[in-house]
């Protein structure tokens, strides 16, 4: 989504989210992810207002005061969770472990295909289809992208064939190189 | 395909925070590529990577070293034939690089600053107002750039083109002062006057 994504060219207007808008959001952060509840005040402060950010391709992109993406997401459709803060906090989404060879592509932001999903150096959380998920790396410790599974899990075993785990945010794509929003 | 099959049993679990971790995990991010360190070699910088993590965190750089060379030695240990081998799987390695089309998106160029640029032009017989060409490249805001020059000379400012603003009135002079006080990274022998043109 964000292979070719440009601060200068990609990137609307800012907004400050009114209070319903931003409950709204809490809500349905509160629904996607269920781990996420402790933490929620501590990654967006209730006084805080949030900043609402409309990108092209429908793209809009939530941050706090500081300038940084939080959330994003497309068409008022699911919320995806920005790199740099599932990074900070890697257990709201479930892990979807890539073997040591398809590094270097999801890098490039291919999607993520079956193959690499079932190799011994892989391991994948049970999930079903369409759940966001964070890709992380045989021996890396971090995610290295944000992902949408395009088949359950088993599926991705019995087929093993083509694209299993869409790439949605990968590392040094057009919104991880994105400026603090002012 | 049975040892797939086997091999997999061990899915990963969806559990919450872990517990004795103290969230937010600060992420150590390489100053040259941005991304986490771990991730350095994948990007083409990665010489220039492991120049800055020497220079900024020796301890992490030591760390690397010690992951990296018992496969040295193991790769020099071997025989000539196995050094063919290796060499071999290089140029293999080499080969799908090239077929998958491009493996990693190359790193984006960083603009050198190639100075500031200045001059006058006449507006009607008696009005003048100044270009400044130059900015952009020292990675100023031109919008904040040009609400300060407009604060500071009470006059109006405006961006003209990519990397152009226009102050109404002839403040070439102050400027001279004033670009290397309000952004450190400009050198007063960076400003170029050229004069006046049409």
């Amino acid at each position: 989504m964000f292979k070719k994504f440009d601060d200068k060219e990609n990137v609307g207007n800012t907004n400050i989210a009114k209070s319903s808008v931003q409950k709204g959001i809490r809500n349905q952060i509160l629904d996607q992810f269920q781990h996420i509840e402790d933490y929620l005040d501590q990654i967006m402060p209730k006084k805080e207002p949030l900043k609402l950010v409309k990108c092209t391709e429908h793209i809009e992109l939530l941050s706090n005061q500081a300038g940084e993406v939080l959330f994003f997401r497309q068409r008022e459709g699911l919320l995806y969770p920005s790199l740099r803060l599932l990074h900070k906090y890697p257990f709201i989404l479930p892990h979807m472990q890539v073997d040591k060879g398809a590094i270097r592509f999801v890098l490039s932001g291919a999607n993520i295909m079956c193959p690499g999903l079932t190799s011994p150096g892989a391991r994948m959380t049970n999930v079903d289809k369409d759940q966001i998920v964070a890709i992380m790396a045989e021996g890396k410790q971090h995610a290295l992208a944000v992902g949408l599974t395009k088949m359950p899990t088993e599926e991705i075993l019995s087929k093993n064939k083509g694209v299993g785990v869409d790439n949605i945010h990968f590392l040094n794509d057009g919104l991880w190189l994105m400026k603090p929003i002012k | 395909m049975a040892e797939v099959a086997e091999a997999k049993r061990n899915f990963l679990e969806y559990s919450g925070p872990k517990p004795g971790v103290k969230y937010p995990i600060s992420v150590l991010y390489c100053g040259e590529c941005g991304v986490p360190v771990e991730y350095c070699e994948f990007y083409p910088t990665y010489e220039k990577c492991k120049a800055w993590l020497e220079k900024n965190l020796p301890d992490e750089f030591e760390k690397l070293k010690v992951d990296k060379t018992p496969t040295v030695v193991v790769a020099s240990g071997e025989d000539d034939g196995a050094a063919a081998e290796t060499k071999e799987e290089e140029g293999e390695k080499k080969k799908r690089q090239t077929r998958g089309g491009k493996a990693i998106m190359k790193a984006k160029k960083k603009i050198e600053p190639q100075g500031i640029k200045m001059w006058t032009q006449t507006r009607g017989k008696k009005k003048k107002v100044t270009i400044i060409v130059g900015l952009a490249s020292y990675e100023i805001d031109l919008k904040e750039a040009s609400k300060f020059f407009a604060g500071k000379f009470s006059c109006g400012s405006s961006i003209s083109g990519e990397d152009e603003i226009v102050v109404q009135g002839d403040v070439k002079d102050e400027l001279f002062d004033i670009l290397p006080e309000k952004w450190k990274i400009i050198d007063e022998d960076d400003i170029d006057d050229c004069g006046e043109k049409k």
